[in-house]
């Protein structure tokens, strides 16, 4: 705890400034990339790790002057994200917005795959090679570094200045950015102006990864994904597109965390970023700085579901590929391969999960693996604290998952589009957050080890066939749930909403009552699957469900066809099931759902079994 | 072919949008020189003529000729830059960059920069109103303003051919004239002019030769003043259901 002494302070401010300051790299580049192309790149963060690791290898490999480094890094990263702009964007120009989105997510995930293989997963120092001396201010003191960050921050808004304001690219991003047909219509070639937006945004993004790489003297594959979500919470305080609001915004959230910090200590710091986040979209989704409350307009909008003709499943054929599906461990008896299938089973009830709320109702949620960490903790814990039968504490935790994460995401229910995704991802992460930082009943950092085993009436159900059976009973249920709630005129309603929500709205569609039941019933499965990974790994913490698996299962059910119920379990099957079964692949496992997710976004958008 | 005396011309042009065809067999042509006014009500696939030409919209067949040369299929910029310029439905000027750098927008082709600096002088002498709006964000003017701005925009770009889609919409009867009279004055320096309007009235008025299009087919063409005159034009530009 800093205490109130001023010195401390001006130790806080500073180093919220210094924080700010690289929040405000990354922020700027999400900025002028939506500007101009109303895209969140999710890609960002990871520009910002290989960054530090074109860094760390000037520094190790080169010993190259920090001069050179960073020029080496901004010039690296430029190239990758023209690369990125030329993989992940043009080819989609034409489909709806959600789809780039979603292939940033995909490119994010490879790039983070490619550099935890070649680099391992453990953190590299990367040390600072300026001079170590301090210069006292008041009672706070200001390092090199220090300087270094702030030099690079107000020297980088000054040439984005000039060059937005005095050059004729600058001039062209600008138009393009305001009116992208009557900008080609003045003879701007809005694939050029692209290509230099990704270039800057990414070199600034990669020399923010540096200069955090020294500063905290770590860097790890995994640095740009929280990294890149400060990016954006900071572009959304300031409001998206809006380069000075990028800026004052990432100052904003630097300071506020580094106050933050010093009342309720380090683990919290994710927590406020998200929470100001979520605060933000729910009562000013232009950012601060605007003046209008009103959501966006529409280019923003649109659903990722291609229309297409669902594949036909005849009854007998699901009856039959059901027995044979229950049948199953009186053929085999490999325990590894039941528990691989149950495995894939639990993910199939969160696949399902997901297909109704991202499918049907067309809200693309990123933060699906909170309703599973909700549910999971939800039933460990009452089975362990409260001595429930885990036969009653399962769906208790099916009830309290889909009440707690219908109301969490509650203030989203107004948003649309891309806003819906970086809502719900938010929520994800203050789920794992709240778990991490609420000891006296989460066990916080330890996790919750001893959970009950599956039973019934005091039996313990312990032995593979069970630990199979049990998920496909789950999926069966809830698949049945669902076909016959799209069956019915609730499910007509639901997608009424995702085609069209102000035309629902006009016929008189109560939005929120209905996003709400979706939710409800998402909710339900989603921690009902949470809940029986509980009990099947029988040891969970924080990690257990992070953000990758919202990831994993956007991935699923675009894979089986988005609302597709059977396209949903036919998704997690192949994607969980089938690289667990080939054991050499699974060091890859993550690098194939990334590969998958864009290849099916760039040539299969309807999915294996297409949309409903 | 490189000889023809139309600077632009559609060759039966067939346009769609997923399921709905637009334009039916689309011909027309603009005599170098010359005011040229298509005329249609809502939905006759004026708008979508405007973007075939631009390259904004790809027909499904046929041709667009400027001087004689093909550039269907060519992509927006690369028509821009072969001389025509656009004057957009409802001005589509940048908001939030001020009036002088909307204007030089349309000079963003050109390399000339002494030129450039003296075409801008001259654009403003045609629109003295505009030299007092010159630091001003361009989306805080009134609409008669804003379209003085992309006609002003559409000059810098020295163009053979400027296409405007409906010039005169939503501005009071007193800017109409002035933005008529332009027009005029502008093609008399030696820009040809294609332009489509819904106020046949407006249009007829400054133009040389029209065309009358209803749900994608041409229905009537000649010289202005007979289709002023003309019976028919007002079932045409009204809407015109129980006409075709």
């Amino acid at each position: 705890m800093g205490g109130l002494l001023s010195g401390a302070w001006i130790d806080h401010t500073v180093n919220g400034l210094i924080v700010g300051n690289i929040y405000a790299l990354l922020a700027v580049g999400l900025a002028l990339i939506f500007g101009v192309s109303h895209l969140i790149n999710f890609a960002h963060g990871s520009v910002y790790m290989v960054g530090a690791y074109i860094g760390w290898a000037c520094f190790r490999l080169l010993d190259a002057p920090l001069p050179v480094t960073l020029l080496a890094v901004a010039g690296g990263c430029a190239l990758l994200g023209v690369a990125i702009e030329r993989i992940g964007l043009r080819p989609l120009a034409g489909s709806a917005r959600i789809a780039p989105l979603l292939a940033t997510i995909g490119i994010g995930l490879v790039l983070d795959q490619l550099a935890q293989l070649a680099f391992t997963p453990d953190p590299r120092a990367l040390p600072s090679p300026l001079p170590d001396w301090r210069i006292q201010i008041g009672g706070g003191t200001i390092g090199a570094l220090d300087l270094l960050i702030a030099g690079v921050g107000v020297g980088s808004a000054a040439l984005l200045y000039g060059f937005l304001r005095f050059t004729k690219l600058g001039w062209a991003v600008r138009a393009t950015a305001l009116d992208r047909d009557a900008a080609q219509q003045c003879g701007v070639d809005v694939n050029a102006v692209n290509r230099a937006v990704y270039a800057i945004a990414s070199a600034l993004g990669g020399v923010s990864g540096l200069l955090v790489g020294m500063y905290y003297n770590a860097i790890d594959p995994y640095m740009g994904f929280q990294a890149g979500l400060k990016g954006i919470v900071a572009q959304l305080i300031g409001g998206m597109g809006n380069v000075p609001g990028a800026i004052a915004g990432s100052l904003l959230l630097g300071l506020t965390e580094s106050y933050g910090i010093a009342l309720f200590g380090t683990s919290y710091r994710n927590l406020f970023a998200f929470v100001v986040m979520v605060l933000v979209l729910a009562l000013r989704p232009n950012g601060l700085f605007s003046r209008a409350r009103q959501t966006p307009p529409e280019p923003l909008t649109g659903t990722f579901v291609a229309p297409s003709r669902p594949v036909r499943i005849p009854g007998w054929l699901l009856w039959a590929l059901g027995i044979a599906a229950a049948a199953l461990p009186l053929a085999v008896q490999n325990a590894y391969v039941l528990q691989t299938l149950g495995n894939a089973w639990l993910y199939a009830v969160l696949a399902l999960s997901l297909t109704l709320v991202a499918g049907t109702v067309g809200q693309i949620s990123l933060g699906h693996a909170g309703l599973l960490a909700i549910g999971g903790y939800a039933s460990a814990l009452l089975a362990l604290d409260a001595k429930l039968p885990v036969a009653l504490a399962v769906p208790a935790a099916g009830v309290v998952t889909a009440v707690l994460g219908t109301l969490l995401v509650s203030p989203a229910f107004r948003l649309r589009g891309h806003y819906v995704s970086v809502a719900t991802l938010g929520i994800g992460e203050i789920v794992a957050l709240v778990i991490l930082n609420w000891e006296s009943v989460t066990r916080g950092p330890i996790g919750v080890v001893g959970i009950p085993p599956l039973s019934a009436f005091g039996t313990p159900l312990l032995s593979a066939p069970w630990v199979y059976w049990i998920p496909l009973a789950a999926v069966a249920l809830v698949a049945q749930v669902q076909a016959r709630l799209l069956g019915s005129h609730l499910g007509r309603t639901l997608r009424a909403i995702r085609e069209d929500e102000v035309a629902a709205r006009a016929y008189g569609v109560g939005l929120d009552r209905y996003k709400g039941l979706a939710f409800g019933v998402a909710g339900f499965a989603a921690g009902i699957a949470g809940a029986l990974m509980a009990h099947v790994y029988s040891y969970i913490n924080h990690e257990t469900f992070h953000a990758p698996i919202s990831v994993l299962a956007l991935t699923m059910v675009i894979l089986g066809g988005l609302g597709n119920v059977a396209g949903a379990i036919l998704g997690a099957v192949a994607l969980v099931g089938l690289p667990e079964l080939f054991r050499a692949a699974a060091e890859y496992r993550m690098l194939i759902y990334g590969v998958t997710l864009l290849l099916l976004i760039r040539f299969r958008p309807q999915g294996l079994l297409g949309t409903v | 072919m490189s000889t023809d005396d139309a600077i632009l011309r559609l060759d039966r042009i067939n346009t769609q949008y997923g399921a709905v065809q637009v334009h039916f067999d689309l011909s027309l042509a603009v005599p170098r020189g010359s005011i040229v006014c298509l005329l249609g009500g809502n939905a006759s696939g004026k708008s979508t003529t405007m973007k075939v030409i631009l390259g904004l919209v790809a027909p499904r067949s046929g041709r667009v000729l400027l001087g004689g040369e093909p550039v269907t299929g060519l992509p927006t910029p690369k028509i821009v830059r072969r001389g025509v310029a656009s004057v957009p439905e409802s001005r589509r000027l940048f908001g939030a960059m001020t009036v002088r750098e909307n204007v030089l927008m349309g000079a963003y082709t050109r390399g000339d920069r002494g030129a450039v600096r003296e075409d801008y002088e001259r654009v403003l002498d045609l629109f003295p109103r505009l030299r007092e709006r010159e630091r001003q964000h361009a989306g805080t003017l009134s609409g008669g303003e804003q379209q003085m701005v992309a006609m002003a925009r559409a000059l810098m770009a020295r163009p053979r051919l400027i296409v405007m889609d409906e010039p005169t919409m939503g501005l009071s009867p007193r800017h109409v004239d002035a933005v008529l009279d332009l027009i005029a004055t502008i093609n008399r320096q030696g820009v040809s002019i294609f332009m489509v309007e819904q106020n046949a009235a407006h249009a007829l008025s400054i133009a040389h030769h029209g065309y009358v299009l209803q749900t994608g087919r041409i229905v009537l063409s000649g010289g202005a003043r007979d289709l002023l005159h003309d019976p028919q034009i007002r079932d045409a530009y009204l809407g015109g259901a129980r006409a075709a």
